[in-house]
């Protein structure tokens, strides 16, 4: 049987028709496939990548099915952070193999999620271990001085955390701009960015916003990292993958807690992304768009989107020489003890594409 | 020019051989595996003790599951009439869809459904295939996470130990 071909990868896309879990698409869950597609450009040495997963844990938002791999590694297995739960798949390349590329395929659920705060659990809260985890500062994102008294000023008056999260998340809104210049998702260097007066980035920055100043003031917050998979169902150009290749359209978004409510979705730098981007662009605040989705951002999601994880700090597993990177969103390589520039497509050639499976 | 933009081309399609290896077992205690087959009829895997089991988790959509079956089905066939089993147990696929993929590769060890997935995640089944190797004594010894050459002689050699 001949199967080192690599045909197979577009045969399996044919092939596959199938709809797992069809039972869950009465309660409103949606099947996805993304295809990593990872090609080590001039490779002499040692090559190695790292491809992030699906998140593993099961919400009711989203549902890890499975990954498979194919290539040309010598290896590849799945690795996690050992904080965050981050899980990425991990490839490695003798130096003789002067063409490595993978393919990782993903099947994941998702549907869209909504909090109703009118009508709070009282039996939902987050352990103390928990609650102190997600109000630790990571190294971009601290949670005292400047961030601090900055968030005691937004909140001022305001009470419990969904008034004081609320508040907070207006204040982005208002207070900051989606950045077009702002390579890939941004960095999210959070006292750079306060202390510099130029509150203005993509979503890894505006999010990581709202992610320190909640935890700065106990609220407990986290990044959520992914990217969008498919069109808006809401009408918005601007909040959807517009083609089925979304290689470039990594998003992040933030969650925080509040007891009787669990994890809340926000997403302040999407607001700001439809101010700038959504046809004709450079919409007014007051634009009946940019109220809506304001409205709708602050506790829900719609889920056209994988979540990846929500790590901080990450250290890339068997990296030669890698330092801490913010997040893990995009596609990592090292070759011969170099570590690509994740944000620079032309050294680590990648394409993902995503697709939904329909019956 | 022709010839090289067809080596181009070569270089590009001349790729993707995958390589996992079977690996000793370190993730603790056999999770509990009872699913049916494709008509209905409940496998345990506790009912195969004494017997060398090869679980393999697999999808239709996983290309590398599909592509490693053939040599499952011939180390089955090379083992015959050793106490040797196949429990292939597919990931949360419609009935349809697992009958239509049975259809079209014909093996010899019954296809078994893991309906809603649980099972697979119990086993830590995240990236497909997943093989596990069960003893005689129904432990895990070994485990594959990737497409696996299963007629290969050191994959028989694994299995062989184990037949001991």
């Amino acid at each position: 049987m001949n199967r080192r071909n690599f045909l197979k990868s577009t045969t399996a896309a044919a092939v596959a028709q199938a709809l797992p879990l069809h039972g869950f698409a009465a309660e409103g869950w949606r099947t996805f496939e993304t295809v990593t597609r990872v090609e080590v450009k001039d490779s002499f040495g040692v090559a190695r990548a790292w491809v992030p997963l699906p998140l593993e844990m099961d919400t009711s938002w989203q549902k890890a099915v499975g990954n498979s791999w194919s290539g040309n590694a010598k290896s590849a297995e799945v690795k996690h952070d050992g904080k965050y739960g981050i899980s990425m798949l991990y490839a490695e390349w003798s130096d003789k193999e002067m063409n490595p590329v993978i393919e990782v395929t993903s099947r994941f659920m998702t549907r869209d999620r909504a909090t109703d705060f009118s009508r709070p659990d009282t039996s939902i809260d987050l352990s103390a271990a928990d609650r102190q985890f997600f109000t630790a500062p990571t190294e971009l994102i601290p949670t005292d001085g400047i961030v601090k008294k900055m968030a005691l000023d937004i909140t001022k008056g305001a009470k419990g955390d969904v008034e004081k999260s609320r508040a907070i998340y207006e204040w982005i809104v208002d207070n900051t701009f989606r950045d077009p210049k702002t390579k890939g998702c941004g960095v999210g260097d959070v006292k750079s960015l306060i202390e510099s007066g130029n509150l203005g980035g993509k979503c890894a920055d505006l999010n990581a916003l709202y992610v320190g100043l909640s935890r700065s003031i106990g609220i407990p917050a986290r990044d959520v990292y992914g990217v969008r998979v498919a069109p808006s169902n809401y009408g918005y150009k601007s909040l959807g993958a517009g083609t089925p290749n979304v290689s470039k359209a990594q998003h992040c978004r933030a969650e925080f807690f509040a007891q009787g409510h669990g994890w809340v979705a926000v997403d302040p730098a999407d607001v700001r992304k439809v101010v700038l981007e959504e046809p004709p662009g450079n919409l007014p605040i007051k634009d009946e768009k940019v109220v809506a989705a304001r409205k709708r951002l602050f506790g829900s999601w719609e889920m056209n989107w994988l979540a990846y994880n929500m790590g901080h700090d990450v250290k890339l597993p068997n990296a030669t020489k890698a330092p801490k990177l913010p997040y893990l969103m995009y596609i990592n390589a090292e070759a011969d003890g170099e570590l690509r520039d994740q944000m620079e497509p032309d050294s680590v050639r990648y394409t993902i594409t995503a697709r939904e499976i329909t019956v | 020019m022709l010839r090289f933009a067809l080596a181009l081309v070569l270089v590009g399609v001349a790729v993707l051989a995958p390589a996992a290896e079977l690996k000793p077992w370190e993730g603790g205690a056999t999770p509990p595996l009872a699913v049916e087959d494709l008509k209905g009829k409940p496998h345990d895997l506790s009912e195969y003790k004494g017997k060398v089991v090869l679980v393999n988790f697999w999808a239709t959509w996983c290309e590398p599951c599909r592509a490693e079956m053939p040599s499952i089905d011939r180390l089955r066939n090379a083992l015959k009439g050793e106490p040797f089993e196949v429990l292939a147990v597919n990931m949360a696929e419609p009935l349809s869809r697992i009958e239509k993929f049975s259809a079209t590769l014909p093996l010899g060890f019954a296809l078994l459904r893991d309906r809603d997935g649980s099972v697979s995640k119990a086993w830590k089944a995240k990236l497909l295939p997943a093989s596990y190797l069960i003893g005689r004594d129904g432990r895990i010894h070994y485990v594959a996470y990737g497409e696996l050459d299963w007629s290969s002689d050191a994959v028989r050699a694994r299995v062989t130990e184990l037949l001991q």
